[in-house]
Formats: C-alpha cells, sequence, structure tokens
C-alpha cells in the first residue's frame, strides 16, 4: 500500500491524487454496474461471480482509501523546518516545571543500579529480544526440559524470543568479564532489564515486567557472601536495619537454589514475622560457569534475579500493576 | 499439592516441643514454599458418629424416621431421605447448630437446625458422603465401621479429621519427583527436623521399598526371570503368595517396549477376580483422597490414586478382558510405542483425540488404548461388571509426556507426577502394594516387568570444606554424614572425604554442588552468617548514566516519562504508517493487541496521546526510552536481532493554532545541547523507518556531523487522524546510541563581555540559509557572535518576511551591523 502511495509522492499535485480518485470511482461503478448481471447466469456460477465482483470492488475501495490518505496528506503546508518558529507565532517555550514527571518504576530502578554501583557492581542492560541459548541452553536447562515451561516465553516467528528473566544476560556477562578473574579480581554486575511473559494481566500480573539481575564470581565467593550482599543492598534501599530469611527453590542455573525474603520494612507498614518474597538466587551451577569457559573447579559464583515493579508497588503504596504501563498521566504526574 | 498434617505425622513423628507454626516455618525454610494452609481444625465439630436404633418409614413419602443413639442415655429423633438408612447402622450425624462440612468454604456456609418435616420433628441430619465434603456420592448416608467407632464419638476423632492441609507450590519442586509422594514429602521433613527416616521399614505397614532395590544390577527381566520378579511381590496372605507361585502362567500378559527412550520400565501385573471388594463404610483412605484434592470414585481407582498420593507412583487398571479384546488375541499383549500421526483415541473423559508422533501409547496389540501417562481411554475402563484386571505401573519419557500435555491439555494429577520424572526403581514395589490392598477381591495371575538397564546409583565424592568452602559454614563431617543418612544417602567417610551414595528415587542428583544443597538446605540456610566481600565501587555505565541525565532534564522540561508495551499490533503499526513485515511478529501472543515486536517508540505515544486527550488533559509532552527490533536491521554477531536504544517524544495539545513542529524542535535542540552538540535539521528522505509517520513538508531529519540521528516533525494528516489526536501535534525519535557517541562533557564558558545587538532582515530564504549567510559574513569581516532567534514576522500582503535575530559578539568590529543589515 505504501509503494501504491509512492508513485505519486514525488510529483506533488493535488490534481494527479483527484484525478486518479476520479479514475477510481467510476471503475467501482463500472464494476457495480457489471454486478447486475449476475441475474443473467445460470444459478450455479453466480457464486463465483459474485465472488470475483466483491474481490474487486474491494480491490478499488481500498485504492481508493488510499489516494484520500495521500489527498489529505497532501494538503499540508509547507513550514520552514530550519526556522526556531512559526510566521507571526510568538516563539515556543517548554512546558513548565510543574506538568513534568519521571516514571516511578525508572526512577526505583535506578535507585537500585546507583546503590549495586556503589557497592561495586557493573551496570549492564538486558535484552529485550533473544534467544533460546541465552534464555535456556547455556543457563543448563536441559533441551525440552519441563522447567523451561515454567517461563511462560514469547516466540517469535524465527524461534526469537522476548526474554522472560534477565537471567538471559548471565552468559554474556560472564564472557564479557571473565578476563578479570585472571586479573585476580571478581566479576560484579547488575543487569536491570524489561521482560515478559505470557500470562493473563491483572491487579498483581503484567506479561511485561521489569527485573534486576546481579551475577558476582570470584576464587573464594560463599554463600554467606550472598546473603551478605543482599542483606547490605536491602538494608541501604530501605535505609533501615533488616531481618532476612531463606526458602530452598529450584533453578536450573544454579545450585543451590534459593529464595531469599526480608521482614517487611517499618516505613512500608511492616509488622514483625511478616516476611516478603524478594527473589531467586544461588550458587551458579558449574555448568554454566564452564559454558563460558571458566574453570568451575577454582572459581564459584552466585547470582540473584528479582522483580522491580512490586519494590515500586510497596513503596508507593500502589494497588495495581497495571498503573505502569497504563501511560496515564492522571497517574503519572503524581511522581513530579 | 496438598499435603495433610495429620498423615504426615502418621508417617514421621514430629517432636512435641516443634508447634505447628513452627514446623511450617521449617518447611518453608528448608524444603519447599508452603503457599496457603487451609485449617480444618473445626470443620467436623458438633458431627458425631451414631447408632440408628429404630428407624420406620413414614407413609407415603421417601422419608424415614429414625431414633437414634448419640452417646447420651436419650435417643434423638432425626428424619432420614436416604434409601440405605436401616436399624443397627452407624452412621454420621450433623447435629443442630453445626455447619455442613461441604459448605463452610461457602460465601454462606449451612447451618443445620431442627425443624418440622411432615409434622415431625427432625434434629440435626444424618450425613452422606457429599456432605461431608468427601467426592461427589450423594446415593446415601455413609456408614462407619464398627469396629472403628462407637455412638457418640466425634468424627473427627474417629477419622483423624482436625487437621491442616499445607499447600505445596508446585513449581519449587520441579526437580523433586519423590516429594510428590506422602513418604518422600515425609523423610524431607524428618530430615529438616534432623530425624532418621526409615525408608525401608516405616511406610505402609511393611518393608515395602526394599523391594525398589531390585532392579538396582540393571539386568534385564524378561520371562525366564520371572519367577524371580513375582518373589518380589510381597503379598500379605502367605497362603495367596504359595498359589501365585505355583499359578504364574506365562500365557496371559507380555509387554513389548519399542524404544526405552520412551518408557524405561514398564510393570503390569494381571489380578483375577475371586470376590466382590464391596465398599461398605466410610475410611480413612476416602478422607485422605479428599484432603489431597482427589475424590473416592470405586474401590479400584481408590487404591491406585492412594498410593500414588503415597508413593508419587501413578498407576493404572485397565479391563483385561476388554484389553484382550480390544486387540484381538488370546492374551493381553501390551506395546509401548510411540503413536502414528493421526491415530485416534478416546479417553476416560469421552473425548476422541488425535494423536501425534510424540505422544506415548499403550497398546493392546496395535491398537491404542491409552495415552501413556496421561489418561486411560474408554474401550478398556474399568466398569462395574469388569472381571480381570491388569495394574500397570511404569514411568515414561518427561520430555514426551511434556508435550502431550500441551498438545492435549491434559493435566491429570499422574502427568503432573510423570513429568517431573518418576524414578523407575519402586514401579514393582509399588505394583506389588496394588495387588495387596486388593487382595480381598483379586488375586495375581501374572507379572511382568520390561525394563531396559537402569542406571547406576549415582556416587558423589565430597570433602567438608569444600560444603563449607561455597557455603561460607563451619559444619563438620559427622554432622554433615548424619544429616544426609537421615535421608536415605549411604555415606562413607574416607580419609580423602566422605563417600556418598545417592538414594534412587533422588533422580537430581548428579554433582558435588548437588550434596553441598542437600546439606546447606536440610540444616538451614538460615543460619548461614551472612557477610560481605570487600570491593570498591564500579564504573558507571555510560548508556545509563545517559538516559538518567535524559529524565532529569525532561522533567525539568514539563515533560511526563512514561512505559508502553514493546508489544503493539499490526493495526497500529499501520496507523502510524510503517510496515508489519519489518516488525518480528509473535506466534504464541496474548492477543492481537500484542502480536508485533515494535520498531519505534513514537506510534505507542500516539495512541496513548489520544487517551490523555480524551481524560482530558489539555496539553503534554510524553516520551519513552527503550529498545526497538527490526527485521530490516538484521542479526548482530551473537546471531540475535539488532537492538536500537530509542528515544521517542510526543507532544500534543487541543486548543493551540500555532505550529507544533517548532515546540517539538525545540525539546530536540536542547536534548542535544545538554551533550554539548548541535544538530542540523535536514529535508525528509524516504530512508528512515521511524521517519514514515512524518509530514515531509513539515518534519526534518535530524543530523550530528554527518549521520543521520533521528526524526522530529509533524505528523501526516492520515496518521493524526488515525489516531484521532487534534491539530497541535509534533513528536521526535532519535537513536540514542548515536547520541552517546557524539556526546562531549565539555562545557564551553566564556565569561567576557560581549556586544549585543539586534538585527532584523526582510528575506525569502528559510532561517537556516540566512543564519549561513549571517555566519559567512561575520567570517569574512572577522567578527564572531551567537545568533539567537528573536521572531519571524510576515505583514499581510507582503511577499518576504521579517526575520528578527539577536547577536552576542564574542569578536566585533565597527560597521559588522551595516554590512549584515545589507543581507
Amino acid at each position: 500500500m505504501v509503494a501504491y502511495v509512492a508513485k505519486f509522492d514525488d510529483l506533488e499535485y493535488n490534481i494527479l491524487y483527484m484525478v486518479e480518485f476520479e479514475r477510481l470511482k467510476q471503475e467501482l461503478k463500472k464494476i457495480n454496474a457489471e454486478a447486475g448481471k449476475i441475474r443473467e447466469l445460470p444459478v450455479e456460477e453466480r457464486a463465483e461471480f459474485g465472488r470475483k465482483v466483491n474481490e474487486k470492488r474491494r480491490e478499488i475501495m481500498a485504492k481508493m482509501e488510499e489516494v484520500e490518505k495521500a489527498l489529505l496528506d497532501a494538503e499540508i503546508e509547507p513550514i520552514d523546518v530550519t526556522a526556531w518558529s512559526g510566521v507571526n507565532e510568538p516563539m515556543p517555550e517548554f512546558y513548565p516545571v510543574e506538568m513534568g514527571s519521571m516514571h516511578p518504576l525508572m526512577t526505583e530502578l535506578d535507585r537500585v543500579c546507583d546503590i549495586y554501583q556503589l557497592m561495586g557492581f557493573d551496570i549492564e542492560e538486558s535484552r529485550q529480544l533473544d534467544d533460546e541459548y541465552h534464555m535456556f541452553d547455556t543457563l543448563n536447562f536441559p533441551k525440552e526440559h519441563p522447567a523451561r515451561d515454567g517461563y511462560d516465553t514469547f516466540r517469535t516467528e524465527e524461534g526469537f524470543i522476548p526474554p522472560a528473566h534477565t537471567s538471559t544476560m548471565q552468559h554474556r556477562v560472564l564472557k564479557k568479564y571473565k578476563n578479570r578473574l585472571g586479573d585476580g579480581k571478581s566479576i560484579a554486575v547488575v543487569v536491570p532489564g524489561r521482560v515478559f511473559r505470557n500470562e493473563d494481566v491483572d491487579a498483581t500480573h503484567e506479561h511485561t515486567f521489569y527485573q534486576c539481575e546481579g551475577v558476582y564470581v570470584s576464587e573464594d565467593c560463599t554463600m554467606g557472601q550472598m546473603l551478605g550482599i543482599l542483606r547490605e543492598f536491602f538494608e541501604n534501599y530501605y535505609e533501615q536495619k533488616l531481618n532476612i530469611r531463606t526458602q530452598p527453590g529450584y533453578f536450573p542455573f544454579t545450585e543451590p537454589s534459593l529464595e531469599f525474603m526480608i521482614e517487611k520494612p517499618k516505613s512500608l507498614g511492616g509488622k514483625k514475622g511478616d516476611y516478603l518474597e524478594m527473589l531467586g538466587c544461588g550458587m551458579i551451577h558449574p555448568n554454566v560457569l564452564e559454558a563460558v569457559g571458566i574453570d568451575a573447579r577454582k572459581y564459584h559464583g552466585f547470582a540473584w534475579g528479582g522483580g522491580i515493579d512490586r519494590l515500586v508497588m510497596l513503596k508507593y503504596g500502589l494497588p495495581d500493576v497495571r498503573y505502569f504501563e497504563s501511560g496515564n498521566l492522571n497517574f503519572l504526574r503524581k511522581f513530579n | 499439592m496438598k499435603i495433610s498434617l495429620n498423615w504426615l505425622k502418621r508417617i514421621v513423628k514430629i517432636p512435641d516441643e516443634v508447634s505447628d507454626s513452627e514446623l511450617i516455618r521449617l518447611i518453608g525454610a528448608r524444603l519447599v514454599e508452603v503457599e496457603g494452609v487451609i485449617d480444618e481444625t473445626h470443620k467436623y465439630d458438633n458431627i458425631y458418629v451414631v447408632k440408628v436404633e429404630h428407624a420406620e418409614h413414614i407413609p407415603d413419602t421417601h422419608l424415614t424416621l429414625c431414633q437414634i443413639n448419640t452417646g447420651k442415655t436419650e435417643l434423638v429423633q432425626v428424619v432420614c431421605g436416604a434409601p440405605n438408612v436401616r436399624e443397627g447402622m452407624l452412621a454420621v450425624w450433623i447435629a443442630p447448630g453445626a455447619t455442613v462440612p461441604a459448605s463452610v468454604h461457602e460465601d454462606a456456609p449451612f447451618v443445620i437446625g431442627r425443624r418440622k418435616m411432615r409434622g415431625f420433628d427432625s434434629n440435626g441430619m444424618l450425613a452422606g458422603a457429599d456432605e461431608l465434603d468427601f467426592g461427589d456420592d450423594h446415593s446415601g448416608i455413609v456408614e462407619i465401621d464398627p469396629n472403628e467407632a462407637q455412638p457418640g464419638d466425634l468424627l473427627a476423632d474417629v477419622l483423624e479429621l482436625n487437621d491442616l492441609v499445607f499447600e505445596i507450590e508446585n513449581k519449587s519442586l520441579t526437580h523433586r519427583p519423590d516429594c510428590f509422594g506422602m513418604i518422600g514429602f515425609a523423610r524431607e521433613v524428618a530430615g529438616i527436623l534432623g530425624l532418621p527416616f526409615d525408608t525401608t521399614s516405616s511406610m505402609v505397614g511393611d518393608d515395602y521399598l526394599k523391594l525398589s532395590h531390585t532392579g538396582r544390577s540393571g539386568k534385564k527381566v524378561l520371562a525366564g526371570n520371572l519367577l524371580d520378579a513375582v518373589r518380589n511381590i510381597r503379598v500379605k496372605n502367605s497362603s495367596q503368595n504359595m498359589m501365585l507361585q505355583k499359578e504364574q502362567r506365562s500365557d496371559v500378559l507380555s509387554i513389548n517396549i519399542s524404544n526405552s527412550n520412551i518408557c524405561q520400565r514398564y510393570t503390569a501385573v494381571v489380578l483375577e477376580k475371586h470376590g466382590e471388594i464391596r465398599k461398605k463404610y466410610l475410611t480413612w483412605t476416602d478422607t485422605v483422597l479428599s484432603k489431597s484434592g482427589m475424590k473416592p470414585i470405586s474401590p479400584i481407582v481408590d487404591v491406585t490414586n492412594y498410593l500414588m498420593l503415597l508413593t508419587g507412583q501413578p498407576l493404572h487398571a485397565f479391563d483385561y478382558d476388554k484389553f484382550v479384546a480390544v486387540g484381538g488375541g488370546k492374551q493381553a499383549t501390551i506395546n509401548v510405542r510411540l503413536a502414528r500421526n493421526g491415530e485416534k483415541l478416546v479417553l476416560l473423559d469421552d473425548k476422541e483425540i488425535e494423536l501425534n508422533e510424540n505422544d506415548i501409547v499403550i497398546c493392546s496389540n496395535d491398537v491404542p488404548v491409552a495415552l501413556a501417562g496421561a489418561m486411560g481411554g474408554k474401550s478398556t475402563a474399568i466398569a462395574e461388571d469388569t472381571g480381570n484386571i491388569i495394574i500397570e505401573s511404569a514411568t515414561f519419557s518427561l520430555y514426551n509426556l511434556r508435550k502431550t500435555q500441551m498438545a492435549h491439555g491434559i493435566f491429570t494429577e499422574a502427568i503432573t507426577r510423570f513429568t517431573k520424572g518418576q524414578s523407575p526403581y519402586q514401579t514393582l514395589a509399588v505394583a506389588g502394594e496394588c495387588v495387596d490392598l486388593l487382595a480381598s477381591g483379586y488375586r495375581v495371575v501374572s507379572v511382568e516387568d520390561n525394563y531396559a538397564e537402569l542406571n547406576q546409583r549415582v556416587v558423589v565424592k565430597i570433602t567438608a570444606e569444600e560444603i563449607n568452602g561455597l557455603l561460607g559454614t563451619k559444619y563438620d563431617s559427622e554432622l554433615i554424614a548424619r544429616t544426609l543418612l537421615n535421608v536415605g544417602f549411604e555415606v562413607v567417610r574416607l580419609k580423602s572425604g566422605l563417600k556418598i551414595t545417592v538414594p534412587e528415587w533422588r533422580t537430581d542428583i548428579h554433582i558435588k554442588e548437588d550434596i553441598i544443597e542437600e546439606v546447606g538446605r536440610l540444616l538451614g540456610y538460615d543460619i548461614i552468617e551472612p557477610t560481605l566481600p570487600l570491593h570498591g565501587t564500579a564504573e558507571k555505565n555510560s548508556m545509563w548514566v545517559l538516559k538518567k541525565t535524559l529524565r532529569a532534564l525532561m522533567a525539568k522540561l514539563g515533560a511526563n516519562e512514561v512505559l508502553t508495551y514493546s508489544f503493539v499490533s499490526g493495526r497500529l503499526l499501520e496507523r502510524a504508517g510503517l510496515d508489519t513485515a519489518n516488525s518480528y511478529k509473535i506466534v504464541n501472543s496474548i492477543s492481537p493487541e500484542l502480536q508485533y515486536v515494535r520498531q519505534s517508540i513514537v506510534p505507542c505515544l500516539l495512541e496513548k496521546a489520544y487517551m490523555n486527550q480524551k481524560l482530558p488533559v489539555d496539553r503534554f509532552a510524553i516520551y519513552e526510552m527503550n529498545k526497538v527490533y527490526r527485521k530490516e536491521d538484521g542479526l548482530g554477531s551473537e546471531q540475535v536481532p539488532v537492538e536500537r536504544v530509542s528515544m521517542g517524544f510526543v507532544l500534543a495539545e487541543r486548543k493551540n493554532k500555532d505550529t507544533a513542529y517548532y515546540k517539538a524542535k525545540k525539546y530536540v535542540e536542547r536534548v542535544f545541547s545538554e551533550f554539548g552538540i548541535v544538530p542540523d535539521f535536514m529535508p525528509i528522505s524516504n530512508n528512515y523507518t521511524e521517519a514514515r509517520s512524518y509530514d515531509k513538508n513539515r518534519a526534518a531529519e535530524i543530523w550530528v556531523k554527518g549521520e543521520y540521528v533521528g526524526v522530529v516533525g509533524e505528523f501526516k494528516n492520515s496518521v493524526r487522524n488515525e489516531f484521532k489526536l487534534s491539530q497541535y501535534l509534533a513528536g521526535f525519535e532519535i537513536d540514542l546510541d548515536k547520541l552517546m557517541k557524539y556526546m562531549s562533557g565539555k562545557m564551553s564558558v566564556d565569561l567576557s563581555e560581549r556586544e549585543k545587538r539586534d538585527l532584523t532582515i526582510a528575506t525569502s530564504d528559510t532561517y537556516g540559509k540566512l543564519v549561513k549567510k549571517i555566519n559567512e559574513a561575520l567570517e569574512q569581516n572577522n567578527a564572531e557572535a551567537e545568533i539567537k532567534p528573536i521572531g519571524i514576522y510576515q505583514p499581510k500582503e507582503a511577499d518576504k518576511k521579517n526575520i528578527s535575530v539577536h547577536l552576542e559578539f564574542t569578536k566585533y568590529n565597527e560597521g559588522i551591523m551595516q554590512i549584515l543589515e545589507k543581507l
């Protein structure tokens, strides 16, 4: 359709569009007249005839619509695009600062990354279209394993995957930073990003949401260090001392695997014994390290990943996760 | 999965000092998340076992007038409508004031009272199984075994009904097929309490799981070894056991597995009916089936379901005679094979499904009679008149079953267990247990057990140092050994460390890290001391910093940051003048609204602009920074689609009559100036995807140092119409990677005094050309100035416009203004 209009683009004459439009109108008339002949045909041929006529009719009407669009677009008056304002118009002005706002999800994601960065973590943003290799294969998911189902992934026609977790970047960041290990340093990276799950949307579930992944590898790292870093992060984030808790989890790419919880901070109205599940974590599976060429007998690592949306909902007391991608300014302008 | 605490306590002795809430906490911390706890401790309050002393039919009704013994001296009168009520039976009485158990979770629970029926006082009711929440049976009232209870006993005491039922999150046990049986779950509970658990002797009364070791050698048991296999079937009734061996017949059953990859082991037992299993009494088994989320159906099915809940091993029962008839032979020939595309099978639920070549089917000769692991077939279903039966106890490829589950939408308790990868070691033993439980009506005729080589038990060698090194703990090897022994590992302490032999049911343990997980988990991750590795701060990610800077800037300029979905409809792309063929298409999208990966940000913003204009918000500027993908960009070095980081911006007002382009351009210039860049605004070509929505006469391409970086302008009328937006509308889209490429951190500050002059020139040139002319004139006359626009004015009927600019000279010379004024 675009190609059809493009023929006229360079001609710049509205008149040509009009001529074309008139021609199409005549053609349509002719077809309509022809359609009347259907009664003269034997019954068995009528269906086929009718189908053909309708097809032609649709074709012409589509063309007419395109020409009409082109006519509409050709009505626009040219302006001087190098100027600062229109002729006889006041100079444009920015909107006042009171109208401005930042998205709360992005503000919090920034804060999360700032804290990690000060703790020594590099930041690598996650991709939004990836493949099976990064999403599953390099993370020690056996081929066709049911654990892959748990992620409710979307797929493109080509088999690409809008990632269902930021762990899709683990293999890449390990590869990118693995030389550091040789220099006696550690790998410490966090990966914020947007992820996708094919699930029904309601007040607490979105098909599109944000996660932040952490990866740490060194010669002498322990699970105790992982718990220490996570506690440190959340204490920084909530600006208070926190009790933490864990429970066993299962992820093919970590061994052991845990769920990490914090006691609900007082600032969020938490009571004693009220625990919030914040993220999944664990010691990186040797297969994941070996897939990058890191000697898993010499080096160990841990990784974690958790959602950002819920963190923000808790912080601002938001009842519905769907607000975030609503684009509704009545909501967004509250974050001035 | 639902776990009854009372059932759990039957299998593992929980120390008194561990309260129920502490137990729940420990299970959560060391085994799996307890998602919820259903409190049934008062569900059966005021419900009693009673004896029907007198029963008298009320004429012209279906009702019976009963006098019941409730354990007190006085009899109570109840009118009962059930056909099976009779004098002398033990029944269940819901006393006046008690709630019908099946209704306790409803919005308005049904409380039983006293009332008159046909003129007779009726106090409370005699209950059927459905009212007690034990299945759907509504054919009569339940009867209690007089050996188990006396009139006046609380039903809850007789059947252990004051219970807590744990709701367990299945997903966290994906790798633990053993925990999908009560025995396995109880073993773990013992482990986390630090208690030894003797799997081989504590279970159903006897040492049935010992039998699971018979296949350890991995030798093939075929017809010749049949008797060996039969000896391993433990049958409590010893006379039957003798008979079984004498009468073992080889002409009733044979098993062929076409490929051991799809079925590692298939055990089948043919049972001959010698008596009716009459189900007379409500039993404890009925109640645990119900508490576990299943329901009593028929004696044979109940036994197979109960054993599945107990052991994790699903069983299936076929009608033997139907099985033989369907296959058209003289004996049952079981063939386990992959289905052929297009083969059809009618399942137990009467649905006919079309099989595909991934489905595993159980065939009688070559005729499919069951969808393996998922559901039995109609043609061999157990019915009222069934005589002989086949009990199947097998394991199937979890990969095939996973696809079967998806292809046919079958999510039974059985397939849920099979797709976790049940261990093939216990099939024979569980079949034996089934034979036992059916012994009152069936005797064994034949046993077949067909399997290819079974895996050797895994042996892992590890040291306490390795375990402590990864966990950050100080456990000694004795504690480690004891912890593992408790849950069935064999541990030998060597000088070099621990040699650990993994039990057969732990199909998930292969490497050291798996053992470390066991130790860490069973002893509790929560007792590991958190520590911090020393670390400096990291370098900043420049794209992240760029975006952060932009967010702060845009907020200051009154713009609103939005986030919109990465997936859009084909229609949205078309409305914005984009080609759907350039977008990656999602094959399993939630809806047509979310079918394509977006190519640019602005179309999403136009959609949101419409929504906001309708709210109404009179004027706004919204923007988003996010990733976009286009097929035209091809694949990158990792063979994944090339990614762009794009900033889209749209401003819209309902009442403004000015040219929106200039406001959008002002935002663009401000964005670039933040990073020390002055971009050029060039006429629109037809080369760039994101520019297709814009009107070529009222939009410009943004170029920096000879490279295209984005587009700014007003949209085509057709696009604006499609989005139903007001006239004052413009936007831009810029490539942030390119912005980053050209940004400079340097800020030039000039504190010297400046000559300031205003200049107005009448011209028909564009502003850009005029500025160019001014700059040339300045240069030729050895002057330098910063040019700032003031306004453009065109009097009515004049053919030239007057452009006014403000000049701030950093190099000034006398006479320059006269030269400029002549331009």
